[in-house]
C-alpha cells in the first residue's frame, strides 16, 4: 500500500491553474522525485502536502489519514517534515538549537513546567540534545554543532535543514531542491546524503532540478508540466520516454549521463 | 550551573547596593523605579525579542493590574494580595481574549493593533470616572505586607521589587532555555518552518503573550501599593514606547539586556536633571548615539565586544605560548 496518496488534487492561484488534476501514488521507502519546468507546480504540490496551501479540490491521505485541512503542524505531527527551496533557517539560533527545535513533537513539557524548571526538563533536554546530535552526525555537520546557524556557508545551511527535518522522525521527508546551488562536491554528498536517509527508513519526496542527481537517486519519477501528470516511472522509463525528452529533457539527459 | 551565573551576579548587586548605601536617594528611591521597569521590560522581552512579536501596548496590562488591585482595594476593603490576584486573573482573561485576533497579525499591522488596545484600556482607565477617579487618579491605597512585615519604607519596597526581579529573570531564563522557549524563538526565525517542525504556532504566541501580560500585571498590582496614588498617566502609550525603548536599547532577545536597558532609560533622566531645559534634548542625542555605535544594543553590543576582545588576548597568549 502506498504511504502517501494524492488524488485529483487542484489548485489555482486567481485563474491561473498550478495544478490540475493531479494523482500519483508515493510507495514507502523509495526516493520519489517530482521534476518538471520552472512553474509546473512543483513547490505548489509541496505546500499543499504540508498543509501550507489548501487544494482547491482532491485529496491527500498520508498512511490513511486525510492531510487537507490540517495546519502544517498538524501534518507534521502525522510523520511529514521538509526542507524549503529558500532556506527557512532559525537564523537567530545556534546549530544545536536549530536541530533541537526538530524534537519538538517528539517532547512534551510546556510553558509552565518550564518556567519553573521542574526535574523533567532537565530530562528532556538532555534527550532533545542527543537526538539532535544523532540527526546532525547523519548529515555530518558534528563539527559545526557549537556555531550559530547565521554564520554558516550556504551549502552547510543546506545539510543543516536536512538535519532539523531529520530529528523530527519523520516518516516521510519532503526535500524542495536540495543541491539548488551547490557545487559538484557538495552534490555528490547530497546524493549520498538522501540515500542514506532513504535506507534508514524514511521515505523522500524529491523536487530538484539537478538531472544527474535526480537520475541517480531516484526509485521512481513524476514529471509534472502545466501542474498535470506527464510522465510517470522508473528513471530508464523517464529518459526513454518520447513526450519527456520533447517536453521537458531534450537533450539534457544525454549529456548529464 | 553556568546557565545561572548572570542570574548570581545580578542577584549581588541588587543585594548589595542597598548594604552599601541604605540611605542613597539613587538605590532606593530611583532603584524602586528601576526594578520596577527591568521586571516589565523582561516581561516585554519574552513576547517581543525572543518570539518577535512587537507590542506597542505592553503598559495596558501593567494597568489593567494596579488598577484592579487599587479599586478592589480602596473601594470594596479586599486584601492587597487577593486583589492583585484578582488583577492576574483579569489580565489573563483580558489578553487571551485579544490574543487571537490580534496576533494573527504581523509586523506594522500588529504594532497598529497592540498600539490601540494600549489607548483604548487607557481611555478606560481614564473615562471610567466611578471606579477609576478618572484623570484625577486613584489614592489612599493601602501598602502591601508580607508575612506581618509592613512594606512602608523605600528600602523595604526595594527588597520586595528586588525579589520580584530576580524571580522574573529566573523564569525567564528558565522558559529561553526549554522546549517552549525554543518554539518561541524558532517562530520568531521562521514561522514556516517552526510550523513544519510541529510548532502550534498559534498557540505558542498565545501563550508568551499571555504570560509577558500576566508579568506586567504582578508589576502594576506591587506600582499601585508601592505609590499608594495611581494616575492613567503611568499606564499611556508614551510608557509602553519607553518599555519597547529600554527592550531594543538593552538589545532584543537578551533577558539582561532588558534589565540594563530599563536601568539606563530610568537613570539617565535622573542624572540629566541637572541640565534642566536641555534634559531631554541630551537624553534624545544620547539614545541616538547608543542606536549608532551599537545597533545590536547596549548590553549585547558591549557584551560582544567583550567576547572579541577576550578571544584576542586568548589567541595572542597562543601565539606567545607558540613562539
Amino acid at each position: 500500500m502506498a504511504l502517501l496518496e494524492v488524488e485529483a488534487l487542484t489548485k489555482s492561484f486567481g485563474g491561473v491553474t498550478a495544478i490540475a488534476d493531479l494523482s500519483f501514488d508515493v510507495p514507502p521507502g523509495q526516493v520519489y522525485s517530482v521534476i518538471g519546468p520552472n512553474g509546473a507546480g512543483k513547490t505548489t504540490l509541496f505546500n499543499m502536502l504540508s498543509g501550507i496551501y489548501h487544494p482547491d479540490d482532491g485529496s491527500i491521505r498520508f498512511m490513511d489519514q486525510g492531510v487537507v485541512g490540517r495546519q502544517p503542524h498538524q501534518v507534521a505531527a502525522l510523520g511529514v517534515s521538509r526542507t524549503f527551496q529558500n532556506l527557512q533557517m532559525f537564523f537567530n539560533m545556534s546549530v544545536l538549537d536549530n536541530v533541537m527545535v526538530g524534537c519538538h513533537l517528539r517532547t512534551r513539557t510546556g510553558l509552565f513546567s518550564a518556567a519553573l524548571r521542574l526535574p523533567r526538563i532537565k530530562r528532556e533536554e538532555k534527550l532533545s540534545r542527543q537526538w539532535a546530535r544523532e540527526a546532525l552526525a547523519i548529515c555530518h555537520l558534528d563539527k559545526f554543532i557549537g556555531q550559530e546557524a547565521g554564520s554558516l556557508p550556504y551549502g552547510v545551511l543546506k545539510r543543516l535543514e536536512i538535519a532539523r527535518a531529520l530529528a523530527v522522525e519523520p516518516k516521510l521527508l519532503l526535500m524542495d531542491e536540495p543541491a539548488a546551488g551547490l557545487n559538484d562536491t557538495e552534490t555528490l554528498e547530497m546524493r549520498k546524503l538522501i540515500r542514506r536517509i532513504c535506507e534508514s527508513g524514511i521515505t523522500v519526496l524529491l523536487v530538484e532540478h539537478n538531472m544527474g542527481l535526480v537520475m541517480q537517486v531516484s526509485d521512481r519519477i513524476l514529471v509534472l508540466d502545466y501542474g498535470s501528470r506527464l510522465a510517470e516511472g522508473t528513471p530508464v522509463e523517464i529518459q526513454n520516454d518520447r513526450r519527456v525528452i520533447e517536453a521537458y529533457l531534450g537533450g539534457e539527459v544525454q549529456y548529464a549521463l | 550551573m553556568r546557565r545561572l551565573a548572570g542570574l548570581c551576579l545580578l542577584a549581588t548587586i541588587v543585594v548589595v547596593l542597598p548594604i552599601l548605601f541604605p540611605d542613597n536617594y539613587y538605590v532606593t528611591v530611583v532603584g524602586v523605579t528601576a526594578l520596577l521597569h527591568a521586571i516589565l521590560a523582561v516581561s516585554l522581552n519574552l513576547l517581543m525579542g525572543y518570539a518577535g512579536q512587537i507590542s506597542l501596548g505592553h503598559a495596558a496590562f501593567f494597568g489593567i493590574g494596579a488598577y484592579t488591585s487599587a479599586i478592589l482595594t480602596t473601594r470594596y476593603g479586599w486584601d492587597p494580595w487577593a486583589a492583585i490576584m484578582a488583577g492576574l486573573a483579569l489580565t489573563g482573561l483580558v489578553s487571551f481574549l485579544v490574543s487571537r485576533p490580534i496576533l494573527r497579525l504581523k509586523g506594522h499591522y500588529l504594532a497598529m493593533a497592540t498600539l490601540g488596545l494600549g489607548i483604548i484600556i487607557n481611555i478606560i482607565l481614564v473615562q471610567g470616572d466611578q471606579l477609576t477617579g478618572g484623570p484625577d487618579g486613584l489614592g489612599g491605597i493601602p501598602t502591601l505586607s508580607l508575612f506581618g512585615w509592613a512594606l512602608d519604607t523605600d528600602l523595604r519596597w526595594y527588597w520586595m521589587m528586588g525579589a520580584t526581579l530576580l524571580g522574573v529573570v529566573w523564569l525567564a531564563l528558565n522558559i529561553i532555555d526549554s522546549r517552549s522557549g525554543r518554539a518561541l524563538r524558532a517562530l520568531h526565525g521562521s514561522e514556516v518552518a517552526a510550523e513544519m517542525m510541529g510548532i502550534n504556532t498559534t498557540a505558542a504566541k498565545t501563550g508568551v503573550f499571555v504570560l509577558a501580560a500576566l508579568i506586567a500585571s504582578l508589576a502594576g498590582g506591587l506600582f499601585c501599593h508601592q505609590q499608594s496614588f495611581i494616575s492613567p498617566d503611568s499606564f499611556n502609550f508614551f510608557f509602553s514606547i519607553e518599555l519597547v525603548t529600554m527592550v531594543v536599547l538593552g538589545g532584543m532577545a537578551s533577558t539582561y539586556g532588558a534589565v540594563f536597558g530599563a536601568l539606563i532609560l530610568t537613570l539617565l533622566p535622573e542624572l540629566l536633571v541637572v541640565f534642566e531645559d536641555f534634559e531631554v534634548m541630551i537624553f534624545g542625542a544620547i539614545l541616538m548615539l547608543m542606536m549608532i555605535f551599537l545597533p545590536q544594543g547596549l548590553f549585547v553590543g558591549l557584551q560582544n565586544l567583550v567576547l572579541r576582545w577576550l578571544n584576542r588576548r586568548r589567541s595572542a597568549a597562543f601565539g606567545a605560548v607558540g613562539e
